[in-house]
């Protein structure tokens, strides 16, 4: 499945490119990530608890970082496995900046199986954007430090 | 595949269900189970330890009082589907429940576990939000009452905080022009959309208000309030129903999956609105 946005951060492009690529950053901002320890040159190890309600479930996997074009692109793969299923994915992020804000463009695809994708097909969708909506307002608290980060301003 | 292993306690009174949810941040209440049994049969949930409140008197009843109408959370889908009075005050919640799942389900499922639970394509938020109920909540802190408008969050999420329990359902006497139309998923039954309308018609057959409560649809059940303006002080007619149904799923991210792509679901919601208006503008209990 693809998922698709674009959201606005209220900190300036460098800032926000350093912060993504930067594991701490992330540790704090992924939701229910546990660790994330670097394994080799733009490879990483993580552990998550990710989760949607009372469905929750520990997943172990890898984030490759691809393609750096500081401060205005990369790409990432991810794969994770875990008791509910496995998710492989890949994602290419695009900054801009505009004023004092960047617009974070991003668009992926995603493949989710084991039981999440047999039964429970019917809100991979939703539990995507929810996951990509608390991560990217994470990033906000962590950088923009505004009270109220906007949602995502269009996904389609 | 079975169930995880999980302790099992069965609670005698509320106090004593709020006391053993304290004990361990993990613990799900059990009510009718048939939300939560299934996914801890496929293991998607793991609650270390199930408070059963299924024993707890007086959680379940459907009744008249303080000129509101007052339903118990463990009253079962069957109970409203099969009450007389609500069938002659409120006719919108038996319709909705005897949607729900099939014969059995209805027998052992329950409001306050449906609603607690919030699957996005559940049939009672759609209902609970047109009807602006009201939800109260009991934790050891003592009782608040949260407005359906508030209730439902996000994906399987409500605004129910960890250690509370719903206990009981609250609305307002509305009139009874309404209905609830649904598209099932042929083979869970689900819906794939769910229309709540209710509306307040007046003698020549002007919409005074209107309320739409959609499921289905989002990561929640959403009022279409877009519908709503649309339809408040219209003359109900084809023209109108049409024109205000066209706004269903207006500022809404649509949900899209292997049986219906987001384009299709729109397309059914704006037909499934438009059905529920001309069922409810004909009103009158059934």
């Amino acid at each position: 499945m693809k998922i698709e946005g674009i959201y606005q951060i209220h900190a300036p492009r460098e800032r926000v490119f350093n912060a993504i690529i930067d594991p701490e950053v992330l540790q704090r901002c992924i939701p229910g990530c546990e660790s994330l320890e670097r394994t080799g040159e733009d490879e990483y190890a993580a552990i998550m608890k990710a989760g949607v309600g009372p469905v929750k479930g520990t997943f172990k996997g890898n984030v490759h970082l691809r393609e750096m074009r500081p401060p205005e692109h990369y790409e990432l793969s991810v794969n994770g496995k875990g008791g509910p299923g496995f998710v492989k994915g890949a994602a290419i992020f695009d900054l801009e900046q505009v004023d004092a804000s960047t617009m974070i463009k991003y668009s992926g695809e995603m493949q989710v199986g084991g039981i999440i994708a047999g039964v429970g097909q019917r809100m991979i969708e939703a539990a995507a954007k929810m996951t990509a909506g608390k991560f990217f307002a994470g990033l906000e608290r962590e950088l923009g430090g505004w009270a109220d980060p906007q949602l995502p301003i269009s996904t389609p | 595949m079975i169930p995880a292993q999980f302790d099992y306690a069965r609670a005698n009174t509320l106090d004593e269900a709020l006391n053993l949810l304290a004990q361990n941040e993990d613990a799900k209440i059990l009510a009718g189970g048939h939300s939560l049994i299934p996914a801890m049969k496929l293991r998607l949930t793991q609650p270390p330890l199930l408070v059963d409140i299924g024993r707890i008197k007086d959680l379940s009843y459907i009744r008249e009082e303080d000129g509101q109408i007052r339903i118990g959370a463990m009253t079962t889908h069957y109970q409203i589907e099969s009450s007389d009075l609500l069938k002659a005050i409120c006719p919108l919640l038996p319709e909705c429940a005897s949607h729900i799942g099939d014969m059995q389900v209805r027998n052992k499922g329950t409001i306050g576990g449906s609603l607690a639970h919030s699957d996005p394509a559940a049939d009672w938020p759609a209902a609970i939000l047109a009807l602006n109920a009201e939800l109260v909540a009991v934790s050891k802190n003592g009782e608040r009452t949260i407005k359906a408008d508030n209730f439902f969050v996000d994906l399987l999420t409500t605004a129910l905080e960890p250690g509370e329990i719903l206990r009981e359902i609250r609305l307002n006497k509305n009139g009874t022009h309404q209905a609830y139309v649904k598209m099932p998923h042929p083979a869970s039954g689900f819906a794939v959309v769910g229309v709540a309308a209710n509306l307040i018609v007046n003698g020549s057959n002007e919409c005074q208000s209107a309320s739409i409560g959609i499921t289905g649809v989002s990561s929640k059940a959403y009022r279409a309030s877009a519908v709503e303006s649309a339809l408040n002080g219209a003359s109900l007619n084809e023209g109108t129903i049409q024109g205000a149904a066209a706004h269903a799923t207006d500022g809404e991210d649509v949900n899209g999956d292997l049986f219906a792509s987001a384009d299709y679901r729109r397309h059914l919601a704006e037909v499934f609105t438009r059905r529920a208006i001309q069922a409810a503008a004909i009103g009158a209990a059934k």
